[in-house]
């Protein structure tokens, strides 16, 4: 197990956003966490990025526990997380913002040539190389936030809501590219509100619904369950 | 009105101001870069200046000269402005890092609302000063006759000291290379990262703490190298002595946009020129009038400064 959620409750002041959540993400695999708004998707990345301190439960990463571990170490251990809202640095260039994801990393050689192969999975971010973060589109700062979060060589990536605002072309193309990054080897927990395509690509996925897990299976299995359908995918 | 004198005197009062200013430059900076990365303003910053320029006198004292001393030869004089601007600008680093590390940290570490800041941010003053003016008993110390201000070139009929072209070239060329390891070291990204974005910092891997330690450590040391030339231009120093300069400087970093590095240059540059000709045009005692005059005049039309907010943010 690469990553494990044990019994996480999380809050934000006096709301409780997740109550004792238990997942986990096995090496090499796509996990999708769906769920209705407000279900407390992004408070779990938070949770396992260190963005949030966890108020019971623990994280587990490679057998270690993590529960109390920074957020910047946390990146260093090989847990990248590609915000919802992108987070780009609206006065960096696409290239510094890129060379922000390698923060933790000292290795130039390797660096450049990963720079080199977000260039090739995203060719439009080598077009805006020194173009001002803040002055993309929001297609382009999507790709850019995912390229930036790979730069850090994760073990696991977390992806929270990487189709979030984009045109339906541009969401096959930045599922295409999950499929991609996993052949490529990296463990990926994906936030999804698109769960039909969410679940297509995923191993498993779980369901979470007000802060707790409704409901959890292969993707193949949640994509045909009746009351996943009725829910989220739009099917009576 | 001195119109006639003024024009007599304009490169003289240029090149005073441009000195003048360099200082303000260099000690507006540590400001403008704290307040650029934590929305703070440090007031202990002046403190921090006047420490470093104790700590030039000391470190003369120590290789025993004082005030009576002879000017030694010139190798021997750079040799010791050279030791004073390493120990001073060490002194002041230190002592930012020291300040960052007893008043701000532990309030940072509580979530304290920002008036908390402010008001420790005075006490750390107030008792940096007191200190070193109980230990000094509040007396000036003076500074040996390294430099003698004597004419070293002569532009359109102006003449320029020594003194005032170490100044100046010494300012640009810190600046200079501090605006280089902002926009382009490691280090520096990891600074504009914060500033821009703590949270999405964080999941960069960027350490705030680290980066807040060395915001104040690189400020400290560009006030070390502006105490050193102002002991030398003033001839002492007093355990007062940041105060009065702390407020032009902080001037300074408004006038040209606080939280902008080239702002506290500009605004420095700006300010040393206004109040120069002010008191050439107005009279002397005319001096600080214009020079607050002018900041209130630019704030009216321009309430972020000449050049704006930014440690690299995206301009609005
Ligand atoms: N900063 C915050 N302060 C207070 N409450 C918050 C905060 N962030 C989230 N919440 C609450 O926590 C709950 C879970 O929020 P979360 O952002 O995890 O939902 P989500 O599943 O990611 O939703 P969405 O699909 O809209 O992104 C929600 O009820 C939300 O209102
Ligand atoms: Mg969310």
């Amino acid at each position: 197990m690469l990553l494990e959620l044990r019994d996480v409750s999380a809050r934000y002041g006096r709301i409780q956003a997740l109550h004792g959540v238990d997942l986990h993400v096995d090496e090499g695999e796509v996990v999708a966490l769906i769920g209705a708004n407000g279900a407390g998707k992004t408070t779990i990345m938070r949770a396992v990025s260190g963005l949030l301190p966890v108020s019971t439960g623990s994280v587990i990463f490679e057998g270690q526990d993590i529960t109390r571990l920074r957020a910047d170490r946390r990146v260093a251990r090989g847990i990248s997380l590609s915000p919802e809202g992108r987070g780009i640095f609206p006065g960096m260039s696409v290239k510094e913002n890129l060379d922000m994801g390698a923060y933790t990393r000292r290795d130039r050689a390797g660096i450049a040539a990963d720079l080199e192969r977000m260039l090739t999975l995203f060719p439009r971010l080598r077009e805006r190389l020194g173009q001002p973060g803040g002055t993309l589109s929001g297609g382009e700062q999507q790709m850019l936030a995912v390229a930036r979060s790979l730069m850090s060589r994760p073990k696991v990536l977390l992806l929270d809501e990487p189709s979030m605002g984009l045109a339906p072309k541009l969401i096959a193309q930045i599922f295409d590219i999950v499929v991609e990054i996993r052949r490529q080897g990296t463990t990926i927990l994906l936030v999804e509100q698109n769960a039909h395509q969410a679940l297509w690509v995923a191993d498993r996925g779980y369901v979470l619904e007000t802060g707790s897990v409704v409901r959890t299976g292969s993707g193949e299995d949640l994509l045909d369950d009746s009351s996943v359908k009725a829910a989220y995918l739009g099917v009576a | 009105m001195h119109f006639s004198e003024f024009w007599n005197d304009i490169g003289e009062l240029t090149v005073t101001g441009l000195s003048q200013g360099s200082i303000y430059a260099l000690f507006a900076l540590g400001y403008t870069l704290v307040y650029g990365l934590l929305r703070l303003i440090n007031f202990a910053h002046s403190e921090v200046f006047m420490v470093g320029s104790f700590a030039a006198v000391g470190t003369w004292k120590a290789l025993g000269l004082d005030q009576n001393s002879q000017t030694p030869v010139l190798p021997v004089v750079l040799l010791l402005l050279v030791a004073a601007l390493l120990v001073a600008a060490l002194a002041s680093g230190a002592t930012a890092l020291l300040v960052e590390l007893v008043a701000y940290r532990p309030l940072r570490h509580r979530n304290a609302p920002p008036l908390a800041f402010l008001i420790t941010a005075i006490g750390a003053s107030v008792v940096l000063s007191e200190f070193v003016g109980i230990l000094t008993h509040r007396r000036p110390q003076g500074v040996p006759p390294l430099v003698e201000p004597r004419p070293l070139v002569t532009i359109a009929g102006t003449q320029i000291t020594n003194l005032q072209v170490g100044t100046i070239a010494l300012a640009l060329v810190a600046m200079f290379g501090l605006d280089v390891f902002i926009h382009r070291s490691r280090w520096g990204r990891g600074i504009r990262s914060v500033s821009q974005d703590p949270t999405t910092a964080a999941l960069m891997g960027v350490n705030r703490s680290q980066v807040i330690s060395l915001v104040f450590l690189l400020g400290g040391l560009m006030a070390g190298v502006a105490a050193v030339m102002y002991d030398l231009k003033i001839g002492g120093t007093r355990y007062d002595a940041g105060f009065a300069l702390g407020v032009k400087a902080f001037t300074a970093a408004v006038l040209g946009g606080i939280g902008n590095l080239r702002g506290a240059l500009l605004g420095g540059l700006c300010l040393g020129l206004a109040e120069n000709y002010g008191a050439g045009v107005f009279g002397t005692e005319w001096h600080d009038v214009v020079a607050f005059a002018l900041l209130v005049v630019v704030l009216m039309f321009r309430p972020t400064g000449l050049l704006g907010e930014s440690l690299g943010r995206a301009r609005a």
